[in-house]
């Protein structure tokens, strides 16, 4: 069959170009994803819209306690950046193990994120930011919970002719760390089996003032975890409670059974990496072993 | 079919060709120019064998669609050697022995080349962190590690420098 291609130069063209073609349309922007599908039959695009010519979609922003992260930022330069490198470590180990570099040199937030993999790896460390989602269509602009953006397996809350330009977040508060662990088979290029995110603040007596979970690959979208998070809060951080935590994320996570691992293992991988995750956090805050 | 003209620079040259939309760069440098040097293998973005540069970044050919690189530069494994002198990577690969069944060696030096371009001097666990995308079958991955970390010392040493200061030397 054959494709049209269009390279829109801005936003607005874009949206346009998406709006006249409706579903038969697909955006591509690092194309790792959807090259792929489309090669193995599962999606028949009759247009391309290549937002790669679209200037100013792929800058990273640090101001006024607001992060903000273009949507055709790639991997790698989260990867490089500077703050995120001193500051918000989870975001790096999660953009450093998306594929190889020939992937990340490519592969975009935006299309990690609207692809909607349950195990898509930016997902758990932006759940725990709650990031927002930016927007924009030929109706105009709007913002979206990441929580709510992302419905389940290949489904989000965008609509057709809309783009994601950026995700934001604040800053993380002081006295925070955060930790991204990835369980996958081989050491790169692997799709997550299970992958945790988590961000810890103490207090200045050394308890736990606010944590936040999220799993991802254990559930049909990646899921925070209010109920881990709402018994860490206030609580010290002792081996029994990181233990615990573990075995309430196991309890709360739904894994599937697949080629990559078995639910059960999935769900002994959580009940593992959970305490694991919020080790490494307090670990970074105090710069101590617990 | 609905062929679309582009131009892009292949190893230096400024190239035309018309293009389906849904041909990846992959098919492009394989069959309208007959670079067979980049090779097919998985074809989903999983191996790094059909590993190319598009200005200067390392990326899999298979999962670039053709049209995404007009006006761009691409480096094939053919565009390495210069006036009949291999690129400081190729002939270490040789002198390491760095080669079993040798197909996905393009693949490996152009992730190599990558590397090298943006560090010079790189760490062992950083050449092992940078080819963890591009699989070799064989698993002969620590003659690759010394051959890429031997090729650096070359490509650093005054020599080389004054070679390419000079235009002279490899890409």
């Amino acid at each position: 069959m054959a494709i049209e291609y269009f390279e829109p130069t801005s936003v607005a063209e874009a949206a346009a170009l998406a709006a006249r073609f409706g579903a038969s349309a697909s955006f591509i922007a690092g194309g790792t994803d959807l090259v792929i599908q489309m090669r193995r039959g599962l999606r028949h695009p009759a247009q391309l819209i290549d937002l790669q010519r679209i200037a100013g979609l792929d800058a990273i922003a640090i101001a006024g306690g607001q992060i903000r992260i273009g949507g055709l930022t790639r991997h790698r330069a989260i990867e490089r950046h500077p703050y995120f490198r001193a500051s918000l470590h989870a975001l790096v180990e999660s953009a450093e193990v998306i594929g190889g570099f020939q992937v990340r040199n490519v592969g975009t937030v935006g299309g990690n994120l609207c692809n909607a993999s349950p195990a898509a790896d930016l997902s758990p460390i932006l759940l725990v930011l709650d990031a927002t989602v930016h927007l924009a269509g030929t109706g105009g602009e709007r913002t979206l919970p990441l929580a709510d953006f992302l419905q389940g397996p290949g489904r989000t809350g965008r609509a057709p002719d809309e783009l994601l330009t950026a995700v934001s977040c604040a800053v993380p508060p002081p006295a925070s760390a955060t930790a991204f662990i990835k369980q996958g088979r081989r050491a790169a290029m692997e799709i997550s089996v299970v992958g945790v995110a988590a961000l810890v603040t103490l207090a200045a007596d050394g308890r736990c003032l606010d944590a936040r979970i999220a799993v991802g690959a254990a559930a049909p979208q990646a899921l925070r975890m209010p109920a881990v998070e709402s018994v860490l809060r206030g609580a010290a951080l002792s081996e029994a409670a990181l233990a615990e935590a573990g075995r309430i994320a196991a309890a709360a996570c739904a894994p599937l059974s697949d080629v990559r691992a078995s639910a059960a293992y999935r769900r002994h991988l959580v009940r593992v990496l959970v305490p694991r995750a919020l080790r490494r956090c307090v670990q970074r805050v105090t710069g101590v072993t617990p | 079919m609905n062929k679309q003209p582009m131009s892009l620079l292949i190893n230096g040259e400024t190239c035309a060709a018309e293009v389906e939309p849904g041909r990846s760069l992959l098919d492009l440098l394989r069959e309208d120019f007959g670079l067979t040097g980049t090779k097919v293998n998985c074809l989903e973005a999983e191996c790094g064998v059909c590993t190319v540069l598009v200005d200067g970044m390392a990326v899999n050919s298979c999962s670039t669609l053709a049209l995404q690189c007009r006006g761009k530069s691409v480096t094939t494994i053919e565009g390495l050697s210069r006036d009949g002198h291999l690129h400081p990577l190729q002939a270490a690969f040789i002198e390491h022995g760095a080669v079993q069944c040798g197909y996905c060696i393009p693949g490996m030096i152009m992730n190599a080349k990558a590397l090298l371009d943006e560090e010079p001097d790189p760490d062992e666990a950083t050449i092992r962190a940078a080819l963890a995308g591009t699989l070799c079958r064989c698993t002969g991955y620590q003659k690759i590690v010394d051959a890429v970390a031997a090729a650096a010392r070359q490509m650093r040493a005054p020599a080389h420098q004054a070679k390419m200061a000079a235009g002279a030397g490899g890409a």
